[in-house]
């Protein structure tokens, strides 16, 4: 018995989403860093499921997931200098919560 | 792979990337400088030497486009040769005006040069992907280097806030991009372009996808209703960034939607137009409120972002592509150097590295120092659009090609009489630096080196080339 292929694109769907939500309402910047990295994971779930619907047993269909190898580096480049901005934040003020970037504006 | 096989995939394919390889040498080199004693004095040389070749191996690919290379993932045509000097100009003003910004952060000024030319190289990908992924490692060589250098100056919290948030809502917005690309692929399939248009994206997951990669686009190049982070993380940002992000980054993602703009179904020009005079409308009325002139010029870069999408419009109705890119790239050259300038000439204002960018503190300019103030009214007029400079031109390819070949002659006029707003701001900088007193403020302003100087009348002199004689920008192009 394999999964069908729309319930993975519901679940990525679904990882997506909360990735969307947590976005939004999480105030510590680490979670919304991990938000972020749910979002991309769904869409590493979603290059595999498409390679997947399109792939047949002569010809397979590759570049969705060397899509999603390039996207597992990409996210770790951006978590490396996402974190050092991070840390940058923590060293002037002793706190990652998000409320504390008020300074900019008129 | 066969040997036979790589050479055919290679074939050709040096010319066409030529001026990349030149970026990515000097990037190298720029870093083996930066560990081997002594070569301190050659990087800004080297820096220079890089721009120089790539200058020269875009001004060839413009005479002979090689066409697709590396097996269709690059597309080295004569828009994305053009687009590639855009964004050199673009590198080259930030990095003259910000020659002796930095005080403290002096030491790491070859750091610095590094994610510029890093980020430069992630622009001239993305300006000729052929496919997806190309345009997502361009993208991210474009957004990674800029995060940092929006937090370059980490002693200070505005800079420090401006990265993060850059890089959050950056990191979204590649997010989006992605899902909506992973969408496109397991509806159509594919994810190269050619493949895209022969197979036609027009299931309901390809039409999603397509959907959240426009948003993307639209989100890195500042449009309603994605253009809340801009004044922030312009205001934030070393000034020297902010030049440089307001010109590049713009142009890189406009150069990717005209390239991808085939896709879209045909009855997306009119939300997009409509999106388009919003963004105007709300990029303008906020600058007319800012004090602050970073924030003023990022809003105005918004309202600017607003009349470039006009150029995508008319493309998706007319069909047109080439009329289309042109008028954006002459529009974007234009705004390289006025903007560019603008932004540079306030670099240039700010004394120790303190931001001296009030209306107030450039208040008497003209007495002061008539020639920064004379660049800086040029400048103004040409991103007001004032006939005889570069602005007025671009605006008027843009929309007149909105109204011959399109047939959108109401779009047309209400965003000609939106941007008549915007003469309202630009020209109550040029009152306030020659019309009014001198203030406290103004005493702050630092000396202006004489590199920055020549710079300033290089880029008066680029805008009025642009703006009184056409023809030879036009002839490249052609």
């Amino acid at each position: 018995m394999t999964v069908p292929n729309e319930h993975l694109l519901f679940l990525a769907a679904i990882l997506f989403a909360i990735g969307v939500c947590g976005f939004f309402v999480r105030r510590n910047s680490i979670m919304v860093l991990l938000s972020v990295e749910l979002m991309l994971n769904a869409a590493n779930l979603t290059f595999l499921a498409g390679s997947r619907m399109h792939s047949t047993a002569a010809r397979p269909e590759l570049s969705g997931p060397i899509f999603a190898i390039f996207v597992i580096l990409v996210a770790a480049v951006e978590a490396g200098v996402g974190l050092a901005l991070v840390i940058a934040l923590f060293r002037r003020k002793q706190t990652v919560s998000l409320d504390q970037l008020n300074e900019l504006g008129d | 792979m066969t040997p036979e096989a790589l050479e055919a995939l290679l074939h050709g394919s040096f010319a066409g990337i030529g001026a990349m390889v030149a970026v990515t040498l000097g990037i190298l080199l720029l870093l083996l400088a930066e560990i081997l004693p002594g070569a301190a004095k050659l990087k800004p040389v080297l820096f220079v030497a890089t721009l120089v070749v790539a200058f020269l191996g875009e001004l060839q690919l413009l005479g002979e486009p090689a066409g697709p290379v590396l097996g269709g993932s690059y597309i080295a045509n004569q828009a994305a040769a053009a687009w590639g000097l855009v964004f050199l100009s673009a590198t080259a003003v930030a990095w003259v005006f910000g020659r002796g910004y930095y005080t403290l952060e002096k030491p790491f000024q070859g750091e610095h040069d590094v994610l510029m030319l890093s980020s430069l190289l992630g622009m001239m990908l993305m300006s000729g992907a052929g496919d997806l992924i190309t345009f997502f490692i361009g993208l991210e060589l474009l957004s990674v280097p800029l995060y940092a250098l929006c937090g370059f100056r980490r002693a200070r919290n505005d800079s420090v806030e401006a990265g993060l948030k850059y890089f959050l809502l950056g990191a979204f917005g590649s997010a989006l991009f992605l899902y909506g690309a992973a969408l496109v692929y397991a509806g159509a399939g594919s994810v190269s372009l050619t493949t895209l248009s022969q197979v036609g994206a027009s299931d309901s997951l390809s039409l999603i996808g397509l959907a959240l990669i426009a948003s993307a686009l639209l989100f890195k190049a500042g449009v309603f209703p994605f253009h809340f982070w801009i004044p922030d993380v312009y205001q934030g940002a070393p000034t020297p960034v902010t030049t440089f992000m307001a010109t590049g980054t713009k142009a890189a993602a406009f150069a990717f939607l005209l390239n991808m703009a085939f896709l879209l179904p045909p009855a997306a020009a009119s939300s997009l137009a409509w999106i388009a005079l919003l963004t105007i409308a709300i990029g303008n009325l906020g600058a007319l409120v800012s004090r602050d002139l970073k924030r003023m010029l990022a809003l105005s870069g918004v309202a600017h972002a607003g009349i470039l999408l006009l150029a995508v419009v008319s493309y998706l109705k007319s069909g047109d592509v080439e009329l289309a890119e042109e008028s954006a790239i002459y529009y974007m050259a234009a705004y390289v150097f006025s903007a560019g300038g603008a932004f540079g000439l306030l670099a240039l204002l700010e004394s120790k590295g303190d931001e001296a960018t009030t209306l107030d503190s450039i208040k008497g300019l003209g007495s002061r120092r008539p020639g920064i103030a004379a660049a800086m009214t040029v400048f103004m007029l040409s991103l007001g659009g004032i006939p005889a400079t570069g602005g007025f031109l671009g605006k008027y390819f843009v929309f007149s090609s909105l109204v011959v070949k399109a047939d959108m002659v109401g779009v047309a006029l209400i965003a000609i009489l939106l941007s008549v707003i915007a003469l309202g701001y630009y020209l109550r900088v040029i009152i306030a630096m020659w019309m009014e007193a001198e203030t406290e403020d103004a005493a702050q302003l630092s000396e202006p080196k004489r590199l920055g100087g020549a710079a300033a009348a290089v880029c008066v002199a680029m805008v009025l080339w642009l703006g009184v004689l056409p023809d030879f920008f036009l002839g490249l192009m052609r």
